[in-house]
């Protein structure tokens, strides 16, 4: 069954046609008789002499060949996506939508023409599939992955160098985290949200540059601690910041670098397989060393022993095999062709679904003694890893820049669910931070700044789901619980803030606020015992002491208003915890060394705790300002996220002739101007899709704070001017319709008109599409490619994996490890 | 950013890295006119807008440049600032040009791609967001090399934070994500953009070591990633090609005294070195475009007139720090008149090469401006520029003080307005280049587009 044949299609277009002239260069054309009845019957009247929207059918046989496929690639455009026939007009029986659809594709595929064809592999259009037929058991295919080269990730790449160094242990740690400093990642992934990391991408010029200056720096530094050894002036970097000296070069390389006269084609040989062995990770073969051995001859030849050594090292570096995973399988094909991972394949297949590193010691065992070969051999292996908490932990983005940076046993997992939702696009959207009251800094130069922070606390979110394994999918989309403001743990927090108590008890009926110094040799022991001893005395003038007066006056305020005050000092070095009102939580005590008012933060110390008006990821500030724009909410995108993430829904692109604005009007609210000028019928047919489904979250604005009214940010409507810095603009107001509509779960319970964001969000959670749309993302996430029709079993098996185990996300990993789509793969043509 | 889907579609169109495109045509121009060439100096530390303003204002003028109000006066019938005399001769060709602002790059001490990519910019790779205008022009003026980045590197703190005298990253940016590669030493350079015309052996040998390396490559790619080995020999067909031009390379190889070519050296003699690398790589047709860092927020300097002896670290100075006999404004002075001098060395060195019935000057543009805004630690409310223009330059802006409105006054125009300007000037068609700032929104200010009264 061919991906089209699965796809809901109505029917279009137009009129007449007959066999036509045929012109002398152009190949015969001829409408069948069934598919001129359809296009006579439901296409016609609009797309005759009428020729609506540009598109003209009744004359199809008279155009040129390239004339008449653009405009068949339109009429299937429409199909596809049933755009056509508009609802309001006779709708077409679903076989007579089949006729026309097949015709239109074969006919564009005669000529490999089809512009749907050749979206189908990438991301965007993962769900062009359809929905239902992957889940209702019909296709009875046996599922494969193609045979490939897929270019590996940043994250491994940034591992196969650390492998390269054979560095282990903390300097792999430390290394981990600093990167080396002639080394740059030449593999970026797109921004936008979804599944990122595809097999589609190859490389090319773009990478060539890169990986040339990486293979000088990494080949110098393998060189190096042998080119000491033999008192090479130049051994030592002239640059001071390139500081990193290895300790030893592997002992091939010193042999050659090290021997007086030129080397013999042993130690070039050995030279050679030590360099494979740490870059490719395997041996060289005998036509392979054949090459290498002439050229690492003939380079010393000329540039003597260091320098030919070199050129050999550098070319292995430049292989594409560095940076490729091979998959392509091996054996006896089966009976629908394929052939399963070779076991050196399957270990590396595992390491990487897993991690961004290569197989362990265990799994490279398991694969060298044939123990990686049956569906058990792999799920023996993927459990282990699972439960390892040592080989793939790690920080879960070091980018954010925060230090300690947050981290997990399997960085890898918790990317998924950030790929799925998007929220680590906050730190691309750059606001004006007096909007928010001056609350939110953007990232900025050293620094991810609010929105780093906020994406950070999304994911102690996703950790906190992840980690107990239950209920993930409901518990990511629902859960109130939240974390703010947590750099201690639920140990440290509430510790740390006790010895603080202690000292305010002891010297809050002390005449601290006059004669501090006394006080501080009075209550010495309190004081050295529970904080700080630097900087108690008072007279302290430094930015970021611990003043007594400084902190009994921020204890008054807290304790002594009976709030509990949040571990980090305002006053502390690098402290950038200032956005709770993000949160709708008041603003921190001691901001800008001010105090006053009643509504100040409360700490929470043990996290997460439970906020009101708040439901989920989507309603997580974090995943509102990745989906915002730079001055205003975005239910347009909100909404289209809904739709293709969770409904597992398609959006058509929109046409390259539309640069739609949202028109000023100081009277209406983003809602109301956002329907006026996407009511047309040219707008309303995608917007339909997006919009009432973004609507409801408009209860909550571009920086992610939940509201009833929205300011009418217009200057006719400004009510306060303020300065900017401690005061800020004030405009008029009006009440956010927070209603919607939620269609497409395919569930008639479910869809239908939803109250706001809280009841949207309730009803989607109960969606098996919801549920299934998330295993199919998991699926592109843990393959590499769009899911086609034969993957249907594997979906299946991880959907009902999810469901038997109570909603376990290791319970769907280890179902789809052990698919056929990851074990088996399949050539071209087989 | 509602003009970001026009803005990609353009940008796709020159997606190629220039350097590795095998088809490209350069060295001779199409339809018998020579390519424009455009060279970028930018400073760290700021550049105070009060320094830019020419001393003759008259009285109503000086009053409206006090408020910051816009100016358009011509610049041949007035004095130009001290520091600035260095460009004496050639102020029918300059532009003064103030008032653009760039809230929407970086701001603060320093700033990376941003001013030249108009996005905020940071440390990470990931906050490149497309290509740097000067590889935007690159691609529409095509060359061997494509684009040529030099810099001096702090060693004090800032971007680029690279090694003195090695390779390292720049403050261009090749496309999203890609950061660029600048020279820091003039000697490095040299060896690098003039390898094929070398007579030293070492470097012959390095050379011939690289060019088989990608022989091998190619050959070893050819039947494995089609994609990866036509890149391999896209970089040995541009060497080819470098290699046709010898005869017209070889004249122009720099002729550097030793002390440029040493691994010690003062900055200004970096400077000057990096210059005449500079001039070498575009009148030999190498490059039609080059970046250049002068200097950056650590930077310390060394062999500055009157401060021949002191280490004057350029981020003290921004604090109020004086050197030697100096203040920190006279140091500033004299940092700003020894840029001068080596903006009139480029000017006049091109103002003296032959190229059809005029010179390569007229066929060039100049830019020497901040890269971090109107001070040492910048709110981005103004980039001050200097222009140099030649006759063929497509902006009505030779020989004039122009001061744009206010920021939020209607008008007011932006960095990104300013290159939008040059990319459809010299045919980029992008609807507006750059991020949009925000905090105009509210001022009403139509931020997008060209500015019309530049284009002549």
């Amino acid at each position: 069954m061919s991906v089209w044949n699965c796809l809901p299609v109505v029917a279009l277009v137009a009129v007449g046609g007959v066999v036509g002239p045929i012109r002398a260069a152009d190949p015969p054309f001829a409408i069948p008789k069934d598919v001129q009845g359809v296009l006579t019957k439901y296409c016609a009247d609009c797309h005759g002499a009428k020729a609506s929207g540009g598109v003209r059918l009744d004359g199809l046989e008279t155009l040129k060949l390239n004339d008449r496929l653009d405009v068949l690639n339109k009429v299937q455009d429409q199909l596809f996506f049933g755009m056509m026939p508009p609802p309001k007009e006779d709708q077409p029986a679903a076989k007579e939508a089949k006729v026309l659809a097949d015709w239109v594709r074969a006919e564009l595929r005669q000529y490999k023409a089809s512009k749907l064809d050749d979206r189908l592999p990438y991301p965007d259009a993962g769900n062009y599939v359809d929905h239902t037929s992957l889940f209702d058991g019909s296709n009875t295919e046996k599922a494969f992955t193609p045979a490939r080269r897929w270019l590996v990730s940043p994250q491994i790449f940034d591992e196969r160098v650390l492998d390269v160094f054979g560095l282990e242990g903390k300097e792999r740690d430390n290394f981990r985290r600093s990167g080396f400093y002639g080394v740059t990642n030449p593999f970026v992934l797109p921004d936008h949200s979804g599944v990122r990391y595809y097999d589609l991408t190859h490389l090319d010029g773009s990478h060539l540059l890169v990986m040339l200056t990486n293979a000088e720096w990494i080949a110098g530094k393998q060189l190096q601690a042998a080119r000491v050894k033999v008192g090479d002036p130049k051994a030592t970097p002239a640059d001071p910041k390139d500081k990193w000296a290895p300790k030893t070069a592997p002992a091939a390389f010193e042999v050659v670098v090290t021997k007086k006269g030129a080397p013999t084609d042993d130690e070039i040989t050995a030279a050679v397989q030590t360099q494979f062995g740490l870059v490719l990770q395997r041996q060289a073969t005998d036509a392979e060393l054949g090459q290498y051995l002439t050229l690492t001859r003939d380079a010393i030849k000329l540039a003597g022993n260091t320098e030919g050594l070199r050129q050999m090292l550098k070319a292995v570096l430049l292989e594409s095999e560095f940076v490729y995973r091979l998959e392509f399988g091996e054996g006896k094909p089966d009976e629908a062709g394929r052939v399963p991972l070779s076991p050196r394949e399957a270990s590396y297949a595992i390491a990487f679904a897993l991690g961004d590193r290569g197989p362990d010691a265990q799994l490279l065992k398991a694969a060298g003694d044939g123990k990686l070969t049956t569906k058990a051999d792999y799920e023996r292996e993927v459990r282990r890893l699972l439960a390892d908490p040592a080989y793939f932990a790690g920080p879960v983005d070091k980018s954010l820049g925060f230090f300690p940076p947050t981290t997990a046993t399997h960085p890898r997992l918790v990317r998924f669910v950030r790929e799925f939702f998007g929220y680590p696009a906050a730190v691309k959207v750059f606001k004006d931070g007096k909007r928010a009251d001056g609350y939110y800094a953007n990232a900025d130069r050293g620094n991810t700044q609010t929105p780093g922070r906020l994406i950070d606390e999304a994911d102690r979110v996703v950790l906190w789901a992840m980690d107990r394994d239950q209920a993930v999918f409901e518990t990511l989309l629902t859960t109130d619980k939240y974390y703010v403001y947590h750099p201690h743990d639920n140990k440290q927090g509430p510790a740390q803030i006790d010895k603080w108590k202690a000292v305010y008890e002891a010297l809050k009926d002390t005449d601290w606020k006059r004669d501090p110094e006394q006080v501080a040799v009075d209550h010495a022991d309190v004081i050295k015992k529970y904080i700080d001893p630097k900087g108690t005395t008072g007279k302290s003038k430094a930015n970021h002491d611990n003043s007594i007066v400084r902190l009994m006056t921020h204890f008054e305020y807290t304790f002594g208003k009976g709030r509990t005050p949040f571990t980090v000092l305002p006053w502390a070095h690098g402290n950038h915890y200032w956005y709770s009102p993000l949160y709708n939580l008041p603003s921190m005590p001691g901001q800008g060394g001010k105090y006053g008012g009643d509504d100040l933060l409360d700490y929470q110390p043990v996290q997460p705790f439970a906020l009101p008006n708040r439901k989920g990821i989507l309603t997580h500030p974090a995943w509102l300002v990745a989906f915002s724009a730079n001055t205003a909410s975005d239910p347009i995108r909100r909404g289209k996220w809904i739709r293709e993430k969770l409904l597992a829904g398609v959006v058509p692109d929109v046409p390259i002739t539309v640069d739609a604005k949202v028109p000023d009007d100081p009277h209406k609210t983003l809602r109301e101007r956002v329907s006026a000028v996407t009511q047309s019928a040219a707008c309303v047919k995608c917007h339909s899709r997006m919009n009432a489904l973004g609507y409801p979250l408009e209860q909550f604005d571009d920086f992610g704070r939940f509201r009833t009214l929205e300011p009418l940010e217009h200057p006719d409507n400004l009510i306060k001017t303020g300065n900017g810095k401690s005061t800020f603009d004030v405009y008029k107001t009006k009440p956010i319709d927070p209603t919607g509509v939620l269609s497409g779960t395919g569930d008639a319970k479910l869809d239908g008109p939803v109250k706001d964001s809280f009841d949207l969000i309730d009803r989607l959670v109960k969606s098996d599409r919801v549920r299934q749309s998330i295993i199919r993302h998991a699926f592109r996430f843990f393959m590499g490619r769009n899911e086609l029709p034969s993957d249907s079993r594997t979906l299946i098996d991880a959907d009902q994996a999810y469901l038997k185990s109570g909603g376990s996300f290791n319970a769907v990993v280890v179902s789809l490890l052990t698919s056929d789509s990851f074990v088996y793969r399949k050539k071209p043509g087989s | 950013m509602t003009t970001r889907r026009d803005f990609m579609a353009t940008a796709a169109l020159g997606a190629t890295t220039l350097a590795l495109a095998p088809r490209a045509t350069w060295a001779k121009p199409t339809g018998g006119k020579p390519p424009m060439r455009f060279v970028f100096l930018h400073k760290g530390n700021g550049l105070f807008p009060s320094v830019m303003v020419p001393p003759s204002l008259g009285k109503d003028d000086a009053a409206t440049e006090a408020k910051k109000g816009p100016l358009n006066l011509d610049l041949t019938k007035h004095e130009l600032p001290e520091w600035m005399k260095p460009l004496a001769a050639h102020t029918s060709d300059l532009t003064i040009l103030q008032g653009l602002s760039g809230k929407m790059c970086t701001t603060g001490h320093h700033t990376w791609c941003s001013s030249l990519g108009v996005f905020k910019a940071n440390e990470r790779v990931s906050s490149i967001k497309w290509a740097t205008v000067d590889f935007e022009l690159a691609r529409l003026f095509p060359s061997p090399m494509g684009h040529v980045e030099l810099a001096c590197f702090p060693l004090g703190g800032g971007n680029a934070r690279g090694t003195l005298n090695g390779i390292a990253t720049g403050f261009s940016a090749r496309g999203p994500q890609q950061p660029n590669y600048a020279f820091g030493s003039p000697k490095l350079a040299v060896q690098e953009l003039f390898k094929s015309v070398s007579a030293d052996k070492e470097v012959q040998a390095k050379s011939q070591l690289g060019r088989t390396a990608l022989e091998f490559a190619a050959k070893r790619e050819a039947d494995k990633v089609p994609t990866y080995a036509s890149s391999l020999e896209a970089v040995r067909e541009r060497d080819r090609k470098v290699d046709a031009m010898a005869d017209a390379i070889r004249p122009h190889v720099p002729k550097l005294d030793a002390k440029y070519l040493a691994d010690e050296m003062t900055t200004v003699d970096r400077q000057r070195g990096h210059v005449e690398v500079l001039l070498a790589a575009l009148l030999s047709g190498l490059t039609n475009v080059v970046a250049f860092t002068v200097d950056e927020l650590g930077h310390e300097y060394t062999g500055l007139p009157g401060l021949e002896t002191e280490k004057v670290n350029l981020h003290d100075v921004g604090h109020g720090k004086g050197f030697g006999k100096l203040t920190a404004d006279e140091v500033r002075f004299a940092v700003r008149k020894q840029h001068m001098k080596l903006v009139d060395t480029i000017a006049a060195r091109l103002k003296a090469a032959p190229e059809g019935d005029g010179t390569v000057f007229d066929n060039t543009m100049i830019f020497y401006f901040p890269d971090n805004g109107e001070t040492h630690h910048s709110q981005g409310t103004e980039y001050p520029f200097v222009v140099l223009s030649g006759k063929n330059a497509k902006l009505d802006i030779r020989g004039k003080y122009i001061r744009l409105p206010n920021y939020g006054e209607p008008g007011h125009k932006t960095l990104g307005n300013w290159y939008t300007t040059l990319l459809n000037a010299h045919g980029n068609p992008v609807k507006h280049y750059g991020d949009l700032d925000p905090g105009l929104a509210r001022f009403g200010v139509d931020q997008t587009g060209p500015i019309k009264q530049f284009v002549g």
